[in-house]
């Protein structure tokens, strides 16, 4: 085991130098300017020539390569051109309310995914599977930002219950900060638990027509101990990979949820990253992301041994 | 996971959180800026929002009143001599920098020196300037080629860039590179802890901020007063969140809400929606005099009697007609330097017919026109749309590109042909303040490809010759009639198209009072029960 999560982690090596270069290649190609930004609409064309030399955006391509490749092995992950700050640390300002949202609304999302999965292929072909089925389609179908508008107006703006917007710091408080993640990580898990509810409702039918099941049942078994000992355990592998690749699901839908909502996390740092071309700020978050999407994909790999014994690394 | 891990990582979570720490009771004035502040030095960028931010932070020698007019801020008084070639400033005593030191002439001269190198007023300035001196800790002295009575308004300008006083440390600074530290001598201090760039930005008020003793507070003349304890920027990019976030009550003020929104707001009567900065913006169509075919005069006329206003300010501010204003020459309405010369090629018939008449009369051979439209900016993205269709009806074959604004400020630089990663035509808009005069106006500029101009590259050496004579105007009347002539001179070479101007109205909770005219101000601005 330790063997295979050595190799596992030696792998993401050549990943990550690829993402690397991918992305720094990605942006040198892309049309955009920094110092034409930064300049403004008011500067004159040799105001950006000047910017452009001062920020070493003249050097040939390879040598602005090796000099950021250089300085992200030592863990450098460069300076922002626009606010002059570390990347390390705009980074590290927009992690908690990223991965905040993102837990919470993997935990809510399972929370209710997996018991509404189980429930619908239990009772499959009734109105509780027809009710379950149609909340995955409307997960699926409707728009991140249209339900934040439509809970931000019913939650915040009606009700006044929540915020509209912003995020508080764990560190001030758990139910300030929970406050502020209630709407967001319910916007962000809807499409997250349509999609595990589906998985864990056609896997777990699949399973339950397993002769192992009928043994179960057999054997008197209550149907609490078939459905979630038997059964469940039993169809965790795919929910399990479900839920990793939707690690990627919910990396993108956060980017809406958290402009949607305001909340100063990495997506929306990425987005204005972007469109400023802050060359630095992309590569540095655009790496961690590919980081995290990898680690993810590990630790999935490695809960299959805990669903399933017959699987070893 | 254990308890105790899990608290550890909250905790270590929570360290590269910003100290956010308001006093409690402290008075907190809450605003969504019009953009993110990405760029504090407001020397490095022309970004409005580097501006408003700029007037927190920073003090300047002259502020401009309501009626434009430049006044007296940190200086104390002002003397000429020797004809007018020697300006001596008196600073006001005990002005203090937020790091606590005194602010001195020296710091002024650096001040003034690093702008002026940024600058179009200020590049003016210098290069009439022999010697600029610190004559001692208050006194400032200006030892000119020849008289420059604008010098008042020059200092005290209030469109980007701004000559804002900082610490000779800082001012030292390569005007090309951006300054580290945000230390003024402002009504505010910018709190750098706090800063959590596309987010938030906190300033507190300067204890040691010495206003004007006497005066009315008037744009940025007069006492600058500071009436709140912190002020909280908080950066919301999408508008219906915004719209939220201003009803609800969490913030106090929304700078620019956009038109479509504005019924909504008005609904309910907590919050006022008003018209402040009556200079509003001017919209331009800018055409790159290097390639064809508006490198042909005759083209470029042609197309000039087609540009109905009206229809690029309905696409753009709606069809509220307090919200825009046609009728627009080089010159914003509210300067006195506004004129109706030759306002009769885009007062008259739109008659299309007769333009694509002129347009084939002028040469035209059916060239495509690369057009940038910035679909990110909506204003720009509007009136770009109505300018593609409405070259489209003049008959000249459009290439339409929509792109990012960002794509569009890297285009636009480049001299290279349309069809190798040039352009023909682009659209943008800029404040009336940046449209106020012959000193301000960069899109006047037109001293060809070798620098000095802005994107388009004109060639009009009778508009240079006109703008430097304003500078040596010796009164307004002199002034204004210059400006008949720069106006005319832009209807007959068409250096840019003008589309009209439209206000963006502010919108802030009723129990706000005080809010001065002009572009955002934080001082002055009062709670009231």
């Amino acid at each position: 085991m330790l063997a295979y999560i050595l190799r596992r982690v030696l792998q993401t090596i050549p990943v990550m130098a690829f993402v690397a270069l991918f992305v720094f290649s990605l942006l040198y190609i892309a049309p955009g300017d920094p110092a034409a930004i930064i300049a403004g609409d008011q500067a004159t064309p040799a105001d950006i020539a000047r910017i452009h030399a001062q920020l070493g955006l003249d050097r040939p391509f390879l040598v602005r390569f090796a000099d950021w490749a250089w300085r992200v092995l030592h863990g450098d992950l460069g300076v922002s051109i626009f606010t002059n700050l570390p990347v390390s640390h705009m980074i590290a300002q927009r992690i908690e309310p990223t991965l905040s949202l993102m837990i919470l609304t993997m935990i809510l999302s399972i929370v209710i995914a997996v018991p509404m999965g189980v429930l619908a292929a239990w009772k499959q072909g009734t109105l509780i599977d027809r009710a379950v089925m149609l909340n995955a389609v409307i997960g699926f179908s409707v728009p991140v930002f249209v339900i934040g508008y439509v809970l931000a107006y019913i939650f915040a703006l009606q009700l006044e219950w929540l915020p509209v917007q912003g995020f508080t710091s764990i560190s001030q408080g758990f139910w300030p900060f929970l406050r502020t993640l209630i709407l967001p990580a319910v916007t962000l898990g809807g499409i997250y638990i349509a999609l595990i509810a589906r998985i864990t409702r056609a896997t777990m039918l699949e399973v339950l027509s397993q002769d192992y099941v009928r043994t179960a049942r057999a054997k008197g078994l209550g149907q609490n101990s078939v459905l979630f000992l038997h059964a469940l355990k039993n169809a965790a592998v795919p929910i399990a990979t479900v839920i990793g690749l939707g690690v990627a699901l919910l990396i993108g839908g956060a980017v809406v949820t958290e402009t949607v909502f305001a909340i100063p996390g990495l997506g929306r740092l990425t987005v204005d990253a972007i469109l400023r071309r802050d060359y630095p700020v992309i590569q540095g978050v655009v790496l961690l992301f590919s980081f995290a999407f990898v680690l993810v994909n590990l630790l999935v790999d490695l809960t299959y041994t805990f669903f399933d014994p017959r699987i070893r690394y | 996971m254990k308890r105790r891990t899990f608290m550890a990582g909250a905790a270590c979570a929570s360290l590269a959180a910003p100290a956010i720490a308001a006093a409690p009771g402290a008075r907190v004035l809450k605003f969504i800026p019009q953009a993110d502040l990405a760029v504090l030095d407001p020397i490095w960028t022309t970004a409005y929002v580097t501006r408003n931010h700029g007037f927190l932070v920073f003090d300047t020698l002259y502020g401009q009143d309501d009626q434009y007019k430049a006044q007296p801020q940190m200086v104390d008084g002002a003397t000429t001599g020797d004809d007018g070639k020697r300006w001596t400033l008196k600073l006001r005593d005990r002005l203090k920098f937020h790091d606590g030191s005194p602010v001195l002439a020296r710091d002024c001269v650096a001040s003034i020196q690093r702008w002026g190198k940024r600058d179009a007023f200020g590049g003016a300035l210098m290069a009439v300037t022999d010697e600029l001196s610190a004559a001692d800790d208050r006194t400032i002295v200006f030892r000119l080629k020849k008289p420059f009575a604008l010098l008042p308004d020059a200092l005290g300008k209030t469109g980007s860039n701004i000559c804002a006083i900082m610490p000779e440390r800082l001012a030292k600074t390569d005007a090309f590179t951006q300054v580290t530290e945000m230390v003024g001598s402002g009504p505010f201090r910018f709190l750098g802890d706090e800063r959590v760039p596309g987010s938030h930005f906190a300033y507190a008020r300067f204890d040691g901020y010495k206003p004007r003793e006497s005066g009315t507070a008037s744009f940025t003349a007069g006492p600058k007063v500071a009436n709140f304890d912190r002020v909280e920027w908080t950066v919301i990019p999408d508008s219906a969140t915004a719209a939220g976030a201003l009803q609800s009550g969490e913030v106090d003020w929304w700078e620019n809400p956009p038109g479509d929104l504005l019924p909504l707001l008005r609904r309910g009567g907590k919050l006022k929606v008003v018209v402040q900065d009556p200079t509003g913006y001017l919209g331009y169509m800018r055409p790159n005099f290097l390639y064809p075919p508006f490198d042909n005069k005759a083209f470029r006329r042609a197309l000039m009697p087609a540009i109905n206003q009206a229809d690029f300010m309905t696409a753009a501010a709606g069809s509220d007609p307090a919200l825009s204003h046609t009728g627009i020459g080089a010159f914003c309405p509210t300067s006195p330097m506004a004129t109706d010369a030759g306002m009769s090629v885009l007062n008259g018939p739109h008659d299309l017919d007769r333009v694509r008449e002129a347009v084939r009369a002028s040469g035209y051979q059916g060239e495509k026109v690369a057009l940038l439209a910035a679909t990110d900016f909506p204003i720009i993205n509007a009136i770009a749309n109505v300018g593609a269709d409405l070259l489209k009806k003049c008959g000249v074959n459009v290439d339409y590109q929509a792109v990012d604004w960002g794509t569009v400020v890297q285009r636009r630089a480049k001299k290279d042909p349309p069809d190798k990663g040039g352009w023909n035509v682009f659209f943008t808009y800029w404040t009336g303040l940046d449209n106020f005069n012959p000193a301000v106006d960069l899109a006047l500029r037109a001293n060809g490809a070798g620098g000095g101009s802005w994107f388009g590259w004109p060639d009009m050496p009778k508009l240079e010759e006109l703008r430097n004579a304003w500078f040596e105007a010796p009164d307004l009347a002199t002034q204004k009639r210059i400006c008949d002539q720069i106006q005319q001179d832009v209807f007959d070479e068409v250096p840019f198209y003008p589309l009209g101007q439209l206000y963006q109205p502010t919108a802030y909770n009723t129990n706000l009072e005080g809010i001065l005219n002009g572009f955002v101000l934080f001082w002055n601005v009062k709670a009231v029960a």
